[in-house]
């Protein structure tokens, strides 16, 4: 291996062993090993971490799940896919998973629309531009448990700022009246404020990174485009969506992986309530493996994620690598 | 056209007006979408308690005279303090670990010309992905194996999976700016390797690095799960948590104080945030722009 490497291709790798040899030197002393060496120390600390506390944690997740492990109990016993079948016998499971879908894809298509027209109101040149983004995207950069709580109160089933401007714009009644929406005491309004939320967070988002695509277009080919007479929405559908959709595809991954293994909004909004109308699999996962001590069990739950976050995983890996090479 | 525009330049004044309206027009209900519920949390953080529960009065009044007794309350009758205190330490040693991980990683990633080095980059990055809800349980396991269960050290150990990542992508793509020749130039001059990284590179890199320590900072402060999974102790909580967890007592809800104690770390994690937003963006959708 040590002089094998050098000295087979091209003449000027030949020329260099030849001459490294005539030194007395091994492959492993060469400037470019010394460099792959020195390289390879500096990323150590990194991939080691990672592989440590993401890579080793994941496999062990697999094995939690085909195991009984509870938080009590040190020693493990092997169950097999014990755990994936008590889950998928759990009526509970079913309804988490379709909350969770129902949840991300309905989030996601309002995201989008909103994001998109805020990202088109954010491209026109105005006054005070600057200042109205910052202002926009607060919702974004706010940590998401703290406006969590400040919804929780709007949401109050009394004193609700949003039910007393709806009262007094005579859309609903009085307190107490059948109309008064009580927003996280039904499963439908509860589900719909919990989706609402996640909205409200995510639109700035979507909004800034279609902004980031979008001013990245140069605008001749947007100009040539239109001296050539393209009208306005086949500009949009042959120019602008080709040239947006890599970073279109970044973003609603990203979106997405948020989205699904998000768990504060459920948790501190409903608390997977009324009835359990609002559980979806994170809340299910963290209740059953953390709460309930069933690391397994809960382990098990939080794989059934996996799948769902595998075609965002690989549409990201797909058009980081298409624009690598 | 010239002539044209010459010849009327108030219809283009009140064309552009128009825009300007419509402009408006259209984002002011964004606006209010995205800054009402936190002037709402403010006038609540200042109101007395019982000016909160007055049926049918206009809620954005202060009927009583406004209070500082939320904040007051926060400081002298919760551990509020001990979560500020841990907040802020836990940031400052994930952003310390982070650095010490994701300078040399980016560095030898952008710029050795290391066999892999891009399939490297984004296995690393690719982790960033793998979110917290796989994770937190086979984690926990590894905390209370390290004997850290309830205690904020903890998150100093899991926070890194969230920011190496991310921060090892960004400052690759930093460091493939900054120029060779000057590093070439450093090395004729005898400097090696290291040196020429430590006395060339990094002094002018510091933008990118002040970018990740920026972002180690507010990404550890953006979580809630695994707090919320590892510790239970009341004055080893951060702030988010100890907020929704420790000012929610049953079905009594301490409204004003739990808004004033969101508000004082949320308000400022979003200021800096904000700042440094573009910069989130385009390290994330770096590759796909370019």
């Amino acid at each position: 291996m040590r002089h094998g490497t050098g000295g087979s291709s091209s003449p000027e790798t030949l020329v260099v062993s030849v001459g490294e040899r005539s030194r007395g030197q091994s492959w492993w002393r060469t400037p470019t090993a010394r460099r792959y060496l020195f390289g390879y120390t500096l990323l150590a600390p990194a991939i080691l971490y990672v592989l440590l506390l993401v890579g080793v944690p994941f496999v062990f997740s697999l094995y939690l799940a085909m195991s009984d492990a509870s938080v009590g109990a040190p020693v493990a016993r092997f169950v097999g896919l014990e755990n994936f079948k008590a889950t998928l016998e759990n009526a509970t499971f079913y309804t988490a998973l379709r909350n969770t879908l129902l949840f991300t894809i309905g989030a996601g298509i309002m995201k989008g629309v909103l994001g998109t027209t805020l990202a088109f109101l954010l491209l026109q040149p105005f006054r005070g531009r600057k200042v109205i983004r910052a202002l926009v995207v607060v919702p974004f950069t706010l940590p998401i448990a703290v406006s969590v709580l400040g919804w929780k109160w709007m949401f109050d089933s009394q004193f609700s700022v949003i039910n007393w401007a709806l009262n007094k714009a005579h859309l609903i009644g009085a307190y107490g009246s059948p109309s008064w929406p009580v927003w996280l005491g039904e499963p439908s309004l509860a589900l719909l404020s919990v989706m609402f939320v996640n909205v409200w967070r995510g639109f700035p988002f979507s909004a800034i990174v279609l902004l980031a695509g979008l001013t990245s277009i140069p605008p001749e080919i947007i100009d040539a485009a239109k001296v050539d007479g393209a009208p306005f929405l086949l500009r949009f559908r042959k120019v602008i969506v080709p040239m947006i959709a890599p970073i279109l595809f970044i973003g609603s991954a990203f979106d997405t992986v948020f989205t699904l293994s998000d768990l504060s909004i459920v948790y501190l909004l409903t608390n997977v309530g009324p009835d359990g109308a609002t559980e979806i699999l994170p809340t299910l996962a963290y209740n059953t493996g953390i709460r309930g001590g069933a690391l397994g069990r809960g382990a098990a739950i939080s794989l059934f994620l996996f799948p769902l976050l595998l075609p965002a995983m690989i549409l990201l890996l797909r058009t980081l690598r298409r624009k690598q090479y | 056209m010239a002539t044209l525009a010459y010849a009327a330049p108030r219809t283009r004044r009140h064309r552009e007006t128009r825009r300007h309206f419509l402009v408006y027009l259209g984002l002011a209900p964004f606006l209010v979408l995205a800054i009402f519920p936190i002037l709402w949390m403010l006038i609540t953080a200042l109101k007395q308690d019982s000016d909160l529960y007055l049926s049918g009065a206009n809620p954005f009044w202060f009927h009583l005279p406004p209070t500082w007794k939320n904040f007051d309350y926060l400081f002298h009758s919760t551990s509020y303090g001990d979560w500020i205190f841990v907040t802020m330490a836990v940031a400052f040693w994930v952003s310390m670990i982070t650095i010490l991980a994701a300078v040399p990683a980016g560095y030898a990633l952008a710029r050795l010309r290391l066999p892999f080095a891009e399939n490297l980059g984004i296995g690393i990055f690719m982790t960033y992905l793998v979110p917290a809800i796989i994770l937190f349980i086979p984690l926990s396991r590894v905390v209370s194996e390290l004997q850290l269960q309830d205690s904020w050290w903890s998150l100093i150990v899991v926070y890194p999976t969230i920011t190496i990542p991310f921060c090892t992508w960004l400052l690759m793509g930093f460091f493939k700016t900054v120029p060779f020749e000057i590093e070439e130039a450093a090395m004729v001059d005898g400097c090696s390797q290291l040196g020429a990284l430590l006395r060339v590179v990094l002094p002018v890199s510091w933008p990118g690095i002040i970018t990740a320590i920026i972002f180690s900072f507010t990404l550890s402060m953006q979580d809630f799960l695994y707090s919320l999974a590892f510790i239970s102790v009341s004055d080893q909580k951060p702030v988010p948590l100890g907020v929704a967890t420790e000012l929610i007592r049953g079905d009594i809800y301490f409204w004003g104080s739990l808004m004033a104690g969101a508000l004082i770390v949320g308000v400022p994690v979003a200021i800096v945030y904000n700042f440094f937003l573009d910069k989130f963006i385009s390290g994330i959708t770096g590759a796909a722009i370019k």
